[in-house]
């Protein structure tokens, strides 16, 4: 990632070099551009949604080399050099991954728009802990707000995830 | 236990969402992400005090800055717009006329080609403030030396009440509404053996939907089109014809998806500005708040319950009095409703000789509050719940025989003139009791950590009050279905299960089922999508229209086929006679030719009025809520923990149990965060001292408790379709008092102010160590 302190005075617009989606890209933009904004606003990837801001809530996760990273307090020339998943490129020739699908399958969403954040945040954290516990999911899962569904079933779709990525259940 | 039904295919089935995939693909469209050409941005000027009378308002330097297409305060406002709205009562203002009311009050509106251009065009405003007295509390507002929000009483309405109910606007300074039910003589106190008096503080939340409020408005001439997240886009339609004098068909609003709203997304929020600013600047404006301006745009209710039961020694309840005060917040928004469901529930399901119950909405210079899931019963469940498990400990009774000694049985009229209960309470209660083994429970207290349990049934009327729903369902010469509706998928589930209703009927699989966009200029009317109306109330206006359209498609291949239509039913698309499979398409080109035909008929539902009714109609179904908790409490730190949360309701009949679990869990662990720790924190100066994403605290994955069950009953007694009742508010009711019970049972001490911290545990401790006090009768 860039290092903003690098950037001199007078600066206006930078060039971002980005892996996104596997496609590489490079997008000019306006140094102030946040990494959300250059998203949704510049590009139309709508799925990476925006609650709070504030880098708070998790709406607007995004796999910043494999890392979830909140869009919307990031700087978009941060993401110069790296390669960004968002929720578009997840399923692949129209085939849900295995997250979206154990989603699905559990119910893990009513409102949907914690959604595209905790996706993304269960595929780092399956990459991570591919056989995770209860207590490791629920570490990683209470970085993200879900404010409708009480968070069993998204533990559920976790656990679920795990299993059928590890092989334990090809159902 | 279900009630003998006909064998259903997709009716009860935990069938994926319809929008599934969409949402977890992140392709589903909210209002966030409506775009048109040429579209501006608003943002406005909130106050940072208060209460204060404006001065005056400098905005030429924001008008000159290169990107600002419109600059709007109260003096700008087109002399023919109406600039109050309000549901009961129109007291708020577009943006403020002459004195700001709260910390956030809307001061000046800018529309700029971006949102950082509008925001530093308001950075430019001058605004001269003359500081008025604030009260930012209950007891601050009524004091006798409080000064008045509002100087004369707002244009309001009190609709018409049925036996015993009655209410009045602004019965005294700084109380917008008044809400009063009575039944039965006062006499009965005077035989009581015994008389407690207790008071119950309810706290506040915010909505915390993570959609924020968001609208898109592109007036063109006279016509308004609107892009809102909006849980009554019909209301909201009438309220800005009448704002902006426009005809309702010129009116037409659009809604998405909705992220979320648990209540806060009625009537109008961000639209009134945009719609505005759109018509200054003929273009199109988008106005979206951001989480913290949320935070101030609506509030739950916080309360002060004030509750006189008296009781006789062997347990019987005979009388209750109960005042309530509301903590409005600075305009009226739902309040009024919200008085009127907190006043009328909080007898609790308790058979009662005499009831004289009043709640006032009281004004604050506070963020307005209003719906909010629960919507009143959150806080008569927490006080009514609290208290009857603090008389039975005073009369030495076990607050589980308390309670089935007084519970209203099935069909007993909840008051008279309501319709009877919908539920087995009995039988609810045991199934909580049962799971957590509350007979069983047996402790060893001896040291500083103890452990307890408690139980509590939240009670409320479900379905609104005289809320009309219309529905429309077409099927189209291939037998695709096409389901026209105005009810709004918040995150319930509703386009599932209303579709899953209709599938049914129609004998269809579920994906031959469409849900159309919510646009009000296509869809029959429908009041909104709320008071767990979904399926009770618009569910049986989409069976009526899906059995209307049954019977025409079935008499028309009755007539083609030369049999009677009864010797015909429907299956897998196809009319089936004799077992045979009749397509439809066949017989629709044989009798209509050309490109085909639509069958389509329209379904109505409403609870007739009825002025023997308290609210001039019966309730249209009764959500339940009961729980229990079993709580370890450190008596050294006041730390509790939820060892085991039970919430359970009843669904009737569940359409859709996985979606219904969802929101029953999500109910109960929003009910669990506002009993131990969220809530909105008020200084006495009107100002939120945690108002932002990091600060206030919502409940995460790792506040679940350590083991959290939620049971749907399936009693089988619901008026809606296939046996349901409405669902997603229940469990929130019983959660507070549940917990507090069972603290009360672990230590000994009654906690009455929500949440229950460990402060508050800890001066209960110091304070009241004494427990099963009995107040004098």
């Amino acid at each position: 990632m860039s290092d903003p302190a690098a950037l001199v005075n007078g600066v206006s617009e930078y060039p971002v070099r980005v892996t996104l989606n596997g496609v590489v890209r490079t997008i000019t933009v306006p140094v102030e551009r946040t990494a959300a904004d250059l998203l949704r606003d510049d590009l139309r990837m709508t799925g990476t949604r925006v609650g709070c801001s504030r880098g708070v809530c998790g709406a607007c996760v995004v796999l910043v080399d494999g890392v979830p990273a909140a869009a919307c307090s990031m700087f978009a020339f941060q993401l110069d050099g790296c390669s960004v998943q968002t929720i578009e490129g997840l399923a692949q020739g129209g085939r849900l991954h295995p997250v979206q699908q154990a989603f699905v399958d559990q119910g893990a969403f009513q409102c949907g728009y914690c959604t595209s954040g905790m996706v993304l945040l269960t595929k780092a954290l399956l990459e991570h802990h591919p056989r995770p516990d209860r207590a490791t999911i629920v570490e990683w899962i209470s970085s993200n707000v879900c404010r409708c569904t009480g968070y069993a079933q998204i533990i559920a779709a976790v656990e679920q995830a795990a299993l059928r990525l590890a092989g334990g259940d090809d159902a | 236990m279900t009630a003998a039904q006909p064998a259903l295919h997709v009716v009860g089935t935990s069938a994926p969402r319809k929008d599934a995939l969409e949402k977890v693909t992140g392709r589903a469209v909210y209002s966030t992400d409506i775009v048109l050409p040429g579209m501006l941005h608003a943002k406005v000027l909130r106050s940072a005090r208060a209460h204060a009378r404006i001065v005056s308002i400098d905005t030429q330097a924001a008008r000159q800055l290169p990107g600002v297409h419109a600059v709007v305060t109260g003096a700008d406002l087109p002399s023919h717009v109406m600039p109050f709205y309000g549901y009961f009562i129109k007291d708020q203002p577009i943006v403020a006329l002459d004195k700001v009311r709260y910390v956030g009050d809307i001061v000046c509106a800018v529309a700029a080609d971006s949102e950082a251009t509008a925001i530093a065009a308001l950075r430019l405003v001058r605004v001269h403030y003359a500081d008025l007295p604030v009260a930012a509390s209950i007891e601050r507002a009524l004091a006798d030396d409080a000064c008045a929000l509002f100087d004369e009483a707002p244009m309001g309405m009190v609709p018409g009440y049925g036996v015993g109910a009655s209410a009045q606007l602004r019965p005294r300074k700084n109380v917008c509404y008044q809400f009063n039910y009575r039944t039965g003589d006062a006499a009965a106190f005077a035989g009581c053996d015994h008389v407690f008096e207790d008071e119950f503080r309810f706290s506040r939340m915010t909505h915390y939907h993570l959609e924020p409020f968001v609208s898109v408005a592109d007036v063109r001439g006279d016509a308004i089109g609107l892009w809102t997240s909006c849980q009554n886009p019909f209301p909201l339609r009438k309220e800005l014809a009448r704002m902006f004098k426009i005809p309702e068909n010129r009116i037409t609003v659009q809604v998405p998806f909705v992220g979320g709203g648990f209540g806060a997304k009625n009537n109008v929020k961000t639209e009134a500005i945009s719609v505005l600013l759109s018509m200054l600047t003929e273009r199109p404006v988008r106005f979206c708040l951001t989480m913290e301006e949320g935070f101030l745009t609506n509030t739950q209710h916080a309360a002060i319950l004030r509750l006189k039961t008296g009781v006789m020694a062997d347990g019987r309840l005979v009388a209750r009095q109960s005042e309530i005060l509301l903590d409005a917040g600075a305009y009226s928004d739902g309040s009024p409703l919200v008085a009127e469901k907190a006043g009328y529930r909080i007898p609790g399901p308790y058979r009662w000789e005499h009831l004289d119950t009043t709640c006032q909405c009281v004004m604050t210079n506070t963020a307005p509050a209003g719906p909010f899931r629960g919507f009143g019963g959150t806080q008569s469940s927490w006080a009514s719940e609290s208290q009857i498990d603090m008389i039975a400990r005073r009369l030495g009774m076990e607050p589980y025989a308390l309670r089935m000694r007084n519970l209203l049985r099935l069909g007993d009229a909840f008051v008279p003139g309501e319709s009877g209960i919908d539920s087995d309470l009995r039988e609810g209660l045991d199934v909580v009791c049962k799971e957590i083994g509350y007979h069983q429970r047996q402790y060893d207290n001896s040291g500083t950590v103890r452990r307890g349990m408690g139980i509590a049934i939240g009670f409320k009327d479900g379905g609104g009050v005289n809320k009309p729903a219309q529905a429309r369902v077409k099927v189209s010469t291939s037998g695709d279905v096409f389901l026209q509706c105005g009810t709004i998928e918040i995150g319930q589930g509703a386009r599932t299960a209303l579709s899953q209703i209709t599938a049914e009927i129609l004998g269809v699989p579920l994906d031959k089922v469409a849900y159309a966009p919510i646009n009000t200029d296509y869809l029959p009317f429908d009041q909104g999508t709320n008071a767990s109306s979904g399926i009770v109330v618009m569910g049986q206006a989409v069976a009526k229209a899906a059995h209307g359209v049954r019977n025409q498609i079935l008499a028309f291949a009755a007539e083609q086929l030369g049999v009677a239509a009864a010797e015909l039913q429907m299956g897998n698309g196809l009319v089936i006679h004799a077992g045979k499979p009749h397509p439809l398409a066949p017989m629709v080109m044989r009798h209509y030719g050309g490109t085909g035909f639509e069958f389509s008929a329209d379904g109505f539902f409403k609870a007739p009025s009825d002025h023997r009714a308290p609210l001039e109609a019966p309730c249209v179904f009764w959500e339940i809520g009961w729980g229990a908790a079993e709580v370890a409490v450190d008596t050294a730190t006041g730390q509790v923990t939820v060892l085991k949360l039970v919430a359970s309701s009843d669904a009737g009949r569940a359409i859709n149990p996985a979606m219904l679990k969802g929101q029953e869990d999500g109910a109960a662990i929003m009910g669990l965060a506002q009993t131990l720790f969220e809530h909105m924190i008020y200084d006495e100066s009107g100002r939120l001292s945690n108002a932002d994403p990091l600060t206030y605290r919502v409940p995460l994955a790792e506040d679940l408790p350590r083991e959290f069950v939620t049971i749907t009953q399936e009693q089988g007694h619901g008026p809606g379709p296939f046996g349901a009742k409405g669902g997603g508010e229940g469990t929130i009711l019983p959660i507070a008092s549940a917990v507090a019970n069972a603290i009360h049972d672990a230590i000994g001490v009654r906690i009455t102010r929500l949440p229950i911290t460990p402060v508050r545990i800890l001066e209960a401790l110091m304070t009241n160590p004494e427990t099963n006090q009995e107040s004098a009768p």
